[in-house]
């Protein structure tokens, strides 16, 4: 048994199998992967297994739709921190672009209610717009700096952010805004995305986090993820083989933010109300950690991540142990959950081959032989 | 002259770490920096690749005035670099690192023509092809500087402390590789801890100490220098 399992990992494991499938066979597990994705908010109706995966404290679509934009953020970060390899401690500050971009041109409570009060629809690409702005203004004079400099530049950047956000009457602080307006679409006389049902706004979630997918999958394998890849492996030496280090950094930041505002509009249009108590730092913190532990650089893994750090404090809603409620010792569970699996698998639980390869380099360099 | 260096100076912050160097390197030369740790040598060849920029004077190459340009336009100029430390990309493979080397060109023949080039300076490299860069030996990852700086075509290849922490065989064959591909019509600046090895190579060699060039002149020149057998050869 335990001779099987070795050959089983020797021969590249999971990846190693599927690689060696033919190709109708991947595309069919990845469909049925994507359907089963589609089918989750029925999960509770799966005999045996299906009562164990949902939500007992929080309605689980509303859940399944917490994690698909976690899983956004995820994503978005893991072109930062993952592909290009700068550690960006302040990537929240473009979710709230994104979701204070949709608010200001569409609630009634914004100032520019008179001028603008459009669509949720027509926000959408005005804000992504100014993430993507955001991205380049925050990465323009910073991306100079390397490591431990940039992540604490960016830590300022969510910062003032959420500061602005707090202390501004135009951004109006905690009072926030309200009756920003759902995605357009009806279905019946009633319109698809309502206030009761979550249920549509996952779907809609998992239609842009595969586009996204898409996207960056076709980045990842062109000039761009190669750039990426020589800058996250080696700045320098990308340099003199003619890499333009600071374009592809630069543009880097601007995917990931445009992918984070991707996640702020999303929220922005199902919660309908946002204030500057979302985003706080340790948003950023967790969707790091999210990453990280999921498996850095490496898509599956940061799509891990998302769903993990958004689906276990959910699910600890309403559980108890004899008295306690197990939700109040969430952040000490979750904390647990992680030093397990950085001990574990420090690379990550999908993790990138290369990556893996990179961080044993690492290692050579701090203890030489 | 292929480079001209004139007067240049720079500074990391306050630390003045070139104090007004100049120097010529020939076409068809090979041309060895020599000086202790810290006297500048590589900050010489980050100057001349664009990774730092300079204070002040001027970098010619070519007859073209670079002291201003982008790094990566000075790769498609016909500068490359081997840089300090190798500088091998540890994730990807020896072809990939190769490949990589080649990142400004876009003829897939001529790409090919130049993979084969190289594998065929360094068969060892070709044994490894599909072996992550960072599972390679210090030897190995070496040959894979040099054959990866090759890749861009360049006119001037700039060798930062080839023979680094390689053993006495393999910094005789570093060398002789690099003599070989000088005869195949590429300019080489290498800067050197190893003196001996270095000014038995080249055809002209300048001596760097605390940011300022003190001696010049032919490799046997400066073997028998007693000043520079003092300081740099270990005998007296």
């Amino acid at each position: 048994m335990s001779e099987t399992a070795s050959s089983f990992r020797e021969n590249g494991g999971v990846r190693g199998w599927l690689g060696r499938q033919p190709i109708w066979v991947r595309w069919l597990l990845i469909l049925a992967g994507t359907v089963a994705a589609f089918l989750l908010p029925y999960a509770e109706h799966v005999p045996l297994i299906g009562p164990q995966i949902v939500t007992e404290g929080v309605d689980w679509s509303s859940a399944l739709f917490e994690i698909s934009y976690y899983v956004l953020l995820a994503l978005g970060l893991n072109v930062v921190v993952g592909y290009a390899g700068l550690l960006d401690l302040g990537y929240v500050g473009f979710f709230a672009v994104g979701a204070y971009g949709t608010a200001l041109l569409t609630s009634p409570d914004s100032i520019l209610y008179e001028d603008t009060g459009w669509k949720w629809l027509m926000a959408v690409p005005v804000a992504l717009a100014l993430t993507m702005v955001a991205g380049v203004l925050l990465g323009w004079p910073t991306l100079r700096l390397r490591g431990d400099y940039l992540a604490i530049v960016t830590l300022g950047f969510a910062e003032i952010i959420r500061i602005v956000a707090t202390s501004t009457t135009t951004l109006r602080g905690d009072r926030g805004f309200a009756s920003i307006p759902h995605p357009p679409g009806s279905w019946g006389g009633e319109p698809i995305f309502g206030v009761t049902d979550a249920i549509p706004y996952f779907w809609l979630g998992l239609v842009i986090i595969i586009l996204v997918i898409l996207g960056v999958r076709n980045l990842d394998r062109s000039r761009v993820g190669r750039s990426w890849l020589a800058i996250r492996e080696d700045e320098e030496a990308a340099e003199v083989m003619g890499v333009r280090t600071f374009k592809y950094k630069l543009w880097a930041f601007a995917i990931g933010a445009f992918i984070g505002g991707l996640g702020g509009v999303l929220f922005a249009g199902e919660q309908s109300f946002i204030n500057s108590q979302t985003f706080v730092l340790q948003f950023s913190i967790l969707v790091l950690a999210g990453v990280v532990m999921g498996g850095s650089g490496n898509m599956a893994g940061a799509i891990l991540g998302g769903v993990l750090i958004s689906y276990i404090p959910n699910r600890l809603r309403g559980l108890s142990v004899g008295d306690t409620d197990l939700y109040e010792y969430r952040f000490a569970l979750f904390g647990l959950a992680i030093i397990v699996i950085m001990v574990l698998r420090p690379q990550g639980l999908i993790p990138s081959r290369r990556r893996a390869m990179e961080l044993k380099d690492r290692e050579k360099e701090v203890a030489p032989q | 002259m292929l480079l001209e260096i004139d007067n240049v100076t720079l500074a990391y912050g306050r630390i003045q770490a070139l104090h007004g160097i100049s120097l010529n390197v020939g076409e068809g030369e090979v041309v060895a920096l020599i000086g202790a740790n810290g006297a500048g040598k590589s900050t010489t060849m980050r100057a001349v690749s664009g990774l730092r920029p300079v204070s002040q004077g001027t970098i010619r190459f070519d007859g073209e005035d670079i002291t201003k340009m982008r790094a990566d336009l000075r790769v498609v100029r016909g500068v490359s670099q081997s840089p300090e430390g190798r500088g091998i990309f540890p994730g990807m493979t020896v072809r990939e690192n190769l490949e990589m080397g080649a990142y400004t060109r876009r003829n897939r023949a001529e790409i090919d023509e130049d993979l084969n080039r190289a594998f065929t300076l360094f068969p060892r490299l070709k044994e490894r092809e599909k072996q992550a860069g960072g599972t390679l030996s210090g030897g190995e990852q070496q040959m894979l500087a040099v054959g990866r700086a090759l890749m861009s075509r360049p006119k001037l290849l700039l060798l930062d402390e080839p023979s680094m922490g390689l053993a006495p065989m393999l910094i005789q064959q570093i060398f002789d590789i690099i003599v070989e591909i000088n005869q195949q019509g590429t300019t080489v600046l290498l800067v050197e801890q190893n003196a001996q090895q270095a000014l038995s190579r080249a055809h002209r060699a300048y001596v760097l100490e605390t940011g300022r060039i003190v001696k010049e002149g032919t490799g046997a020149e400066l073997l028998n220098d007693p000043a520079v057998k003092d300081a740099y050869l270990g005998v007296a």
